[in-house]
């Protein structure tokens, strides 16, 4: 059975290599789409830097709020950029890069329609640049999480979304194999839901009193659970077992997960909402599909486990798959985080503390962005030719990994200090008092995150492609 | 014909399964949920009084970033009044019940702050009234002036809070603020 599901996970790449996508290089290293991808991860860690130092700044104002005082840089101003910045700009564009070559290898073509791609990623640069101007002019929709920039730049956003979609659609479309790899539902469904997703969030028809909230809800929700996670989970799906040089553990689990995932995750949006005015029964709902959320979680982490047990030594010598593999700990954990957060019983603590704060950071960084870096370090050099010292990606792993650890331990015990406070019945002051002291250990995690990502910069430079000439030789040789 | 071959039943499956679930977790309760009406005494605000405007600023400023209009009906939330009830979001766009609660709630801070004085020096400088406070100061909504000129609003911010020989003066858009800040008030109900 085991031995079957796993055969199962490689068939389509394994058997009946097309004729036409073996004569020359590897489907996705077309010195075309190793520019495309290459471009999108440059734009995406520009967006890295720039999103994350308007999060240290912010982070910064908590314990210094004199700093920086002038409109533009307002906490209540940039607090949106941040966000607004790591999720659209950094790990979106990040992750579509990494998409835009699994879809091919996966589909052992080409990639179709690069030039959509292309005006997809300057559509997304010019939504965030106008985003970034009029988010710092207080232009806004209002406190809506991740739904902040107004319509008519949104539309910019949903523009590109499209035509990314597009040509990822179009590559496993024309697939040269029969079946579709499992990386690939993962993404094109992603797509359709955030797809869905946007338009259902800017839609104003039902958005009046508590109907805005309720949108709310499974907006800012979903936008994680249906967008970033499939997106991860489908690009691990590949990257892993190719790191690992081993199929994966099994295919029949990763299928489970992506339905449940869709089912489930939808459901729960309105735990960001218990003890308010959303009516009883979507609260209850939210609740018990919380700890459905186990079964996804589980079934995708613990075959990416399974995957990786017996390759210990493998998983030793490379920061790449430990980064990876950092990110599925970090999935597990957020989420069996995410589902106890859910209870009413816990809400009553740790609801509107700083704890949200960390749990998010946990989803993003943790989670996400660790993934991210395992796959970039893990694929980019295979297909551009230049290999990094493991050193590189080290220094890169433990700045990011400790202060991770340290912002979201400091910013956790700030939620349960706050939440101590308020049950306690002290005058709201204190659980300002209680908190500041972590606001400054979250404060040095934020900038050993920034060194971090200056250290991937500086790696991504290092991994650029190779000059055209002796690219076909070495991509065939990977 | 299986999903596992069929690249566009996949999409067409996994797209309807999530329209379905979008309509019926959010789409449909949330038409529902605009049917709540207004809370008898809650009153529309005329776009451009000073009540209206200052909302407008505090959207712009996000001050609902970091405090909530959201009290649950739970003892640790009854210093900021009883629990929110749909009614009070009625007339609401949008409603800003909030996610955080980094500064206290303001559902009632109109009726537990109600003076101007305090208020204005407050977003002049939150820490001239509250000495740990790490709430941004708004002093680009106040004059620095040599003199208050006739009819000038003069904030008394104490003297090592502001720039030597000056008065701080509030301009239109603060006195909004406050004047929307002084209208939070939850409309009382009887159970």
């Amino acid at each position: 059975m085991k031995c079957g599901s796993r055969l199962a996970g490689l068939k389509p790449i394994l058997k009946n290599p097309p004729m036409n996508a073996t004569l020359a290089r590897p489907a996705g290293t077309e010195p075309e789409s190793i520019k495309l991808i290459y471009h999108f991860l440059c734009w995406a860690s520009f967006w890295l830097i720039v999103g994350t130092v308007y999060g240290l700044l912010a982070a910064i104002k908590l314990y210094w709020p004199e700093a920086v005082e002038f409109s533009l840089f307002s906490f209540g101003r940039i607090r949106p950029i941040h966000t607004t910045i790591v999720f659209f700009g950094w790990a979106s564009m990040a992750l579509m890069a990494l998409t835009l070559f699994v879809v091919a290898r996966t589909s052992k073509i080409p990639l179709q329609a690069p030039k959509m791609a292309w005006i997809g990623l300057q559509l997304w640069n010019v939504c965030l640049l106008m985003g970034l101007i009029t988010l710092s002019l207080g232009i806004s929709t209002g406190p809506q999480e991740y739904r902040e920039v107004i319509g008519p730049i949104a539309i910019f956003y949903a523009v590109g979304l499209l035509l990314i979609f597009y040509s990822c659609y179009q590559t496993v479309a024309r697939r040269a194999t029969p079946e579709i790899y499992i990386s690939n539902w993962y993404i094109l469904g992603a797509f359709c839901w955030m797809t869905i997703l946007s338009v259902t969030a800017y839609l104003p028809f039902y958005q009046d009193g508590m109907g805005n909230i309720i949108i709310q809800g499974y907006y800012m929700h979903n936008g994680v659970g249906l967008w970033f996670t499939p997106l991860v989970l489908g690009i691990t799906y590949y990257a892993l077992p190719r790191m690992l040089g081993k199929p994966i553990y099994s295919y029949a689990l990763g299928v489970l997960g992506f339905w449940t995932n869709m089912v489930f995750y939808t459901l729960i949006g309105a735990h960001h909402y218990i003890f308010s005015p959303v009516p009883w029964w979507l609260q209850t709902t939210a609740i018990l599909f919380s700890v459905g959320m186990m079964v996804p979680v589980w079934s995708g982490s613990g075959n990416f486990f399974l995957t990786a047990h017996g390759s210990w030594h493998k998983v030793r010598r490379s920061y790449a798959i430990i980064f990876l593999l950092t990110g599925i700990w970090g999935y597990a954990l957020v989420s069996t985080q995410g589902t106890i957060e859910a209870f009413r019983s816990a809400n009553v603590y740790w609801h509107f503390t700083n704890f949200t704060v960390g749990h998010s950071h946990l989803a993003m960084y943790g989670f996400v962005s660790f993934a991210i870096w395992g796959a970039i370090y893990g694929l980019l050099p295979r297909i551009t030719g230049n290999e990094l010292t493991e050193g590189a990606i080290g220094l890169h792993f433990w700045l990011a990994f400790v202060g991770g650890s340290i912002y979201v331990i400091s910013i956790s015990i700030a939620g349960i200090l706050q939440g101590a406070s308020w049950v306690a019945g002290d005058s709201f002051i204190a659980s300002v008092d209680a908190a500041a002291p972590m606001w400054l250990w979250r404060s040095i995690g934020g900038f050993m995150m920034v060194a971090s990502h200056i250290v991937f910069i500086v790696n991504l430079w290092n991994m650029r492609p190779k000059r055209e000439t002796n690219l076909l030789d070495e991509a065939v040789a990977v | 014909m299986s999903l596992q071959t069929n690249h566009k039943l996949l999409i067409a499956t996994s797209s309807t399964i999530f329209l379905i679930l979008t309509m019926t977790i959010a789409i449909l309760p949330a038409f529902e949920a605009q049917k709540t009406g207004p809370l008898p005494g809650i009153e529309s605000v005329e776009p451009d009084s000073p009540i209206a405007q200052g909302r407008l600023l505090y959207l712009k400023e996000g001050c609902a970033t970091c405090h909530t209009q959201f009290v649950r009906d739970l003892p640790v939330d009854n210093p900021y009044g009883r629990g929110s009830l749909a009614g009070d979001y009625a007339l609401e766009s949008p409603p800003l019940l909030g996610t955080q609660r980094t500064g206290p709630d303001l559902s009632n801070v109109g009726i537990r702050q109600p003076s101007d004085v305090w208020n204005l020096i407050h977003l002049y400088n939150p820490r001239a009234v509250v000495p740990t406070s790490v709430m941004p100061g708004y002093p680009w909504y106040f004059e620095e002036k040599e003199q208050a000129a006739e009819n000038d609003v003069v904030v008394v911010v104490p003297d090592r809070f502001k720039p030597q020989g000056t008065v701080i003066v509030a301009t239109a858009e603060a006195l909004s603020l406050v004047a929307y800040l002084q209208s939070l008030k939850q409309i009382e109900v009887v159970r």
